[in-house]
């Protein structure tokens, strides 16, 4: 199977923009036989909306463009990131799956960073489910950026089971040091790493690049196998258009090797977090 | 605090390149000092722009600083840049004579001003952006002019400590007659920087990063082997000169209002 993840620098608040982009890049793609085609997160919008969130809001079910990608996905599955307007009128940060024209996932986002630069807690409303959704490739389950820093969300999906951990971003860099890379881009890498081998599952994380208000998206997207070896990965800060042949046996094969899935005990982990839940001191 | 010098210079280069083609600009346009900062900026915007794009505007006070005007001079070859040399003395001295003043700072800043309104002024005869040299030591400890020196339309600087420029210049090839000066911010004749501070750049600089970067307490940088009246000095500079890191306060009466609820990113539309 062949995956490409697009490390793109979408314009800002441009959607008409981004969406010839997602289509000249899918043009690429189809070209190169690609069977699944993953952008970043916001990869219609952008990421530094503010107040522009409200105005940049589609609804899935009845959007043009969001039918335009749809009509795109007819000739390969794609994963792009856009704002959307819930049916109840709230505002998402969230993620689409589309396949054969159909909507086969979209996943909201659930962990919305609000602290330091970062403000997604003022301008969205939060998703509430960690889904795992069957795919043309097996079952898939989707996390946008800050989501992925939190391991449980990782352990739902792999509990879903999951066997294609999509993980769209829009990191930027932080930390200068004496390496030719953001301090924070091996942050990453290590969760990428970690939630593979120990899901024994492919991570595929597709970061954004460029600049929007000084942000420095810090690109450095990678795909790793349920080994936990590191398959692919793109240049920091560039665009970039990664493919990568990847063989999706090697899930069953290694979770016969070391079964950390078949021995799981979602039972058990429910039952204590429920107790933990409910002790909570006020 | 050790940087990696082409990464860094390649961020720093993007940063430039693609601001100014959001904004419509393809000239940068800055003051050089003679000094490290500017001299620094002035070589990551030729890089990023190239030497045709970029205009170095070289604005000494009369003679009190020939030395500095060579350096810029200096700079302004290595880099082959346009420049122009404007004397700010008559401006400044005409509004002395009428509104006298005994206090070197005060005039240091007015003559700050000057050049601020002049690259202003040049920024629009030449559609060219003003590309900032203000340093993350200086704005932390809010040592420069408000609206003066730190007045620009994009930073490339503002995240690098002093010593940090220093590791960048070196590797950008700023002359070493330049990296090797004293820093001053040019107030008046035979100030520096490190004097009127009472610290040296590498002491500051470690502090504030391990007060502002680390994040750590007061008394754990004390204990860390910085002299106490040292790290309270620091952290009175920083928490006095806040104002010059903000935008200027507006009371909240209405239902929404510009910088407080009304928020929009600065690449809007760009």
């Amino acid at each position: 199977m062949k995956v490409a993840l697009a490390q793109i620098a979408p314009r800002l608040g441009d959607i008409q923009h981004n969406l010839k982009l997602h289509q000249n890049i899918a043009a690429k793609a189809k070209k190169e036989n690609v069977d699944l085609l993953i952008f970043p997160e916001l990869s219609l919008t952008g990421y530094t909306l503010k107040d522009l969130t409200q105005d940049i809001a589609i609804d899935a079910r009845k959007d043009a463009v969001f039918k335009k990608l749809k009509v795109l996905s007819q000739g390969m599955p794609l994963v792009f990131g856009f704002v959307e307007e819930g049916e109840d009128g709230l505002i998402y940060n969230s993620s689409a799956f589309l396949s054969q024209g159909q909507t086969l996932h979209i996943h909201r986002k659930v962990f919305l960073p609000t602290y330091g630069m970062f403000e997604e807690g003022k301008f969205f409303a939060q998703g509430k489910n960690f889904r795992t959704f069957s795919t043309p490739f097996g079952k898939a389950g989707m996390m946008i950026c800050y989501d992925f820093l939190h391991y449980g969300a990782s352990y739902l999906l792999f509990a879903g089971g999951s066997g294609l951990n999509i993980i769209t971003s829009a990191a930027p860099g932080r930390g200068v040091t004496g390496d030719s890379s953001f301090a924070t881009s091996s942050m990453w890498e290590l969760m990428g790493k970690t939630i593979a081998r120990f899901s024994s599952a492919f991570v595929f994380y597709c970061n954004r690049v460029g600049l929007e208000d000084g942000k420095v998206f810090a690109g450095g997207s990678f795909i790793y196998n349920p080994a936990g070896n590191l398959i692919a990965q793109a240049p920091y800060v560039d665009e970039d258009f990664l493919v990568a042949d990847i063989d999706l046996e090697e899930i069953k094969t290694f979770r016969k090797k070391w079964p950390y899935r078949r021995d799981d005990k979602p039972e058990i982990i429910l039952e204590a977090l429920k107790r933990i839940v409910k002790n909570y001191e006020d | 605090m050790k940087i990696n010098a082409p990464f860094v210079e390649k961020i720093l280069t993007k940063f430039i390149k693609e601001e100014l083609s959001k904004f419509q600009y393809k000239k940068g346009i800055l003051g050089i000092s003679g000094g490290l900062d500017s001299a620094v900026s002035a070589f990551l915007a030729v890089k990023a722009l190239g030497a045709n794009n970029v205009i170095g505007l070289v604005l000494p006070y009369g003679e009190m600083s020939r030395s500095c005007e060579k350096d810029a001079q200096d700079v302004v070859n290595t880099l082959k840049i346009r420049s122009k040399k404007i004397d700010i003395s008559p401006m400044v001295d005409t509004y002395f004579k009428h509104h006298p003043s005994s206090d070197r700072r005060q005039k240091g800043n007015k003559m700050a001003r000057e050049r601020m309104s002049i690259l202003y002024d040049f920024s629009e005869r030449e559609h060219a952006l003003i590309i900032g040299t203000s340093n993350k030591t200086e704005l932390l400890l809010g040592y420069g002019t408000i609206h003066g020196d730190m007045a620009c339309a994009i930073n490339p600087l503002g995240d690098l400590y002093k010593t940090q420029i220093r590791q960048l210049a070196a590797y950008l090839g700023v002359p070493e007659h330049v990296r090797k000066k004293v820093p001053t911010a040019g107030l008046w004749a035979g100030q520096t920087d490190e004097d009127e501070l009472g610290l040296t750049y590498k002491e500051i600089d470690q502090i504030l990063f391990l007060l502002v970067d680390k994040r750590m307490p007061r008394e754990k940088v004390i204990d860390s082997g910085f002299a106490k009246e040292k790290v309270n000095k620091i952290i009175r500079l920083i928490k006095g000169s806040e104002f010059k890191r903000k935008l200027p306060l507006i009371p909240k009466i209405s239902e929404r209002t510009v910088g407080h609820d009304f928020l929009f990113p600065y690449d809007w539309d760009r």
